[in-house]
């Protein structure tokens, strides 16, 4: 996957690529996996965290998803990159979890009053409370059109990746992501100019039901 | 395309996707040229992508690398061990000549094989004084008491089962495990119990299981509204004593006196909250996190207020 955070330039690239350390997991080496995850624990961690948003169910996801690749190892095939795998595992284990607890898409109207509700003043909106709001919005949205704008918007991976990752037609990924982004809009716009005390959210769903 | 409409933001959206057919895409830009609140929601649908971009994606926490690791490591059969994801340090080496890590050998008369680090011993934590569990695995040098998951209450049944069969034998065993805990929640003045323990510090302190997990700002603010709420941890618990120690670690550490614990989260991470007066009269607290398996600071000590 070409992320940027994820292509190390060829100076630092490891010696052994991911493909031999799954190669060498699946021939008895009982290192190679567990430097498999050392490479890659933190964006799994991060994936299924936001995708979640709850971080008692992302570890259950990671360890369900590291496991089954541990098991699953020797079902690989080389035309995709190890990470791509892994992260198809890892976003396939939240969509699981996720389905299980058949979380309801939030209506309309439930996200217009999201919007309308209090926030903090921006100015004292601090990192954390920023992260809390952006994964109380990413609940609201349909699982699909999350585990989308996690991966292109969150992680940064291009369309054509995330389209891998999730197994569906990069148009696909897209439109995900433009209908996520616009039921986003309203309720992470007030985080638009942290400096600017008014709530433009409001105004703006004022302005857009009044026409 | 006049002024009287405007598109909504699924359109706009798909626009700055280049989802829109070429003159649909046509249309919509020369209404965004002179429409300034279309524009603007342009504007907000372009700042979800930053905000989305700029939200921190936290490393992946220690515990939950231990517990990959340890499932992985039950994945990869007994022969193997563990993959030594993260290894903790190695703190029987390094707590080695402590005396509280030495007193428990000396209260163990009625451990019922000659090995105190039995593995397998039917009567579990609490009175054992915190020092072995059958639970190994993470550390390598397999003589580690993990901690317990709080919700393992079978195992704190069975001790109060065995304590009810074998009162004679371990009853003073027993209370000395249950005596850590002073019974208030301003409890630190009171006179905390502690009979048999050979310990030399006296248990001033409260414990309590809140269960809450403790993010950064919230530890800048008055304590006492997070800790006052919580039940105070009655005794018997598996998880009594290895706090207790880990307790005795940090207050020796630190040279002051604790006085209030709570068993929490901390981002998301399990963790003990240890609180010490660094002036009381001031109300400024130290604050110390650190993780329930390994004693290990999980955050810089911190100045806060109670």
């Amino acid at each position: 996957m070409n992320s940027p955070s994820d292509t190390p330039s060829s100076a630092e690239r490891p010696a052994v690529t991911d493909a031999e350390l799954l190669t060498a997991h699946i021939n008895g080496d009982p290192h190679a996996f567990s430097e498999i995850v050392k490479r890659h624990r933190d964006r799994m961690w991060a994936v299924a965290l936001r995708t979640l948003g709850d971080p008692d169910e992302a570890a259950d996801a990671v360890q369900d998803a590291f496991v089954s690749a541990y098991r699953k190892a020797g079902t690989f095939r080389g035309e995709a990159a190890v990470t791509t795998w892994l992260h198809r595992i890892v976003v396939n284990a939240c969509l699981d979890r996720m389905r299980r607890k058949s979380v309801r898409p939030v209506a309309d109207d439930e996200l217009i009053e999201a919007a309308e509700r209090d926030t903090p003043m921006p100015d004292q909106t601090g990192e954390r409370e920023v992260s809390m709001e952006v994964s109380a919005a990413l609940k609201m949205l349909p699982t699909d059109q999350r585990a989308a704008l996690v991966l292109v918007d969150m992680m940064g991976y291009s369309v054509e990746d995330a389209a891998q990752v999730l197994e569906v037609p990069s148009g696909t990924v897209k439109s995900r992501c433009a209908r996520g982004r616009a039921k986003l809009a309203p309720i992470l716009s007030h985080l638009r100019n942290r400096s600017d005390l008014s709530r433009v959210s409001s105004a703006k769903g004022a302005e857009l039901r009044d026409g | 395309m006049t002024g009287d409409t405007h598109y909504d933001l699924e359109i706009l959206a798909e626009l700055a996707e280049g989802l829109l057919d070429a003159g649909t895409a046509r249309q919509v830009r020369e209404h965004l040229a002179v429409c300034d609140p279309c524009g603007e929601l342009l504007a907000d649908l372009a700042a979800v992508r930053e905000v989305l971009a700029a939200t921190p994606t936290p490393a992946m926490p220690m515990g939950v690398a231990l517990r990959i690791d340890k499932a992985l490591a039950a994945e990869a059969g007994s022969g193997r061990g563990g993959v030594g994801l993260a290894e903790p340090p190695n703190w029987d080496e390094l707590m080695r000549d402590s005396p509280w890590e030495q007193a428990p050998a000396r209260h163990s008369p009625w451990e019922p094989g000659n090995d105190p680090l039995a593995g397998n011993d039917p009567l579990p934590e609490p009175v054992r004084l915190g020092v072995v569990s059958d639970d190994g695995t993470i550390v390598p040098a397999g003589r580690r008491a993990a901690r317990r998951r709080r919700w393992a209450m079978p195992a704190v049944a069975a001790a109060a089962a065995a304590a009810v069969v074998g009162t004679a034998v371990i009853s003073t065993n027993l209370f000395s495990g249950g005596g850590t805990i002073v019974a208030g929640q301003q409890g630190v003045t009171a006179d905390a119990p502690s009979p048999t323990r050979s310990d030399v510090r006296a248990k001033a302190y409260a414990l309590t299981d809140s269960g809450h997990n403790y993010s950064d700002q919230e530890l800048k603010q008055p304590l006492e509204s997070f800790f006052g709420p919580a039940p105070i941890v009655g005794g018997g618990s598996s998880d009594v004593a290895g706090v207790d120690k880990c307790v005795n670690r940090v207050a020796n550490r630190t040279k002051l006196k604790v006085f209030a614990v709570d068993q929490g989260q901390y981002n998301g991470q399990e963790a003990v909250i240890m609180t010490s007066w660094k002036n009381k009269s001031a109300k400024t607290l130290r604050i110390d996190i650190v993780d329930p398996f390994n004693c290990k600071n999980l955050r810089k000590p911190t100045v806060g207020s109670w």
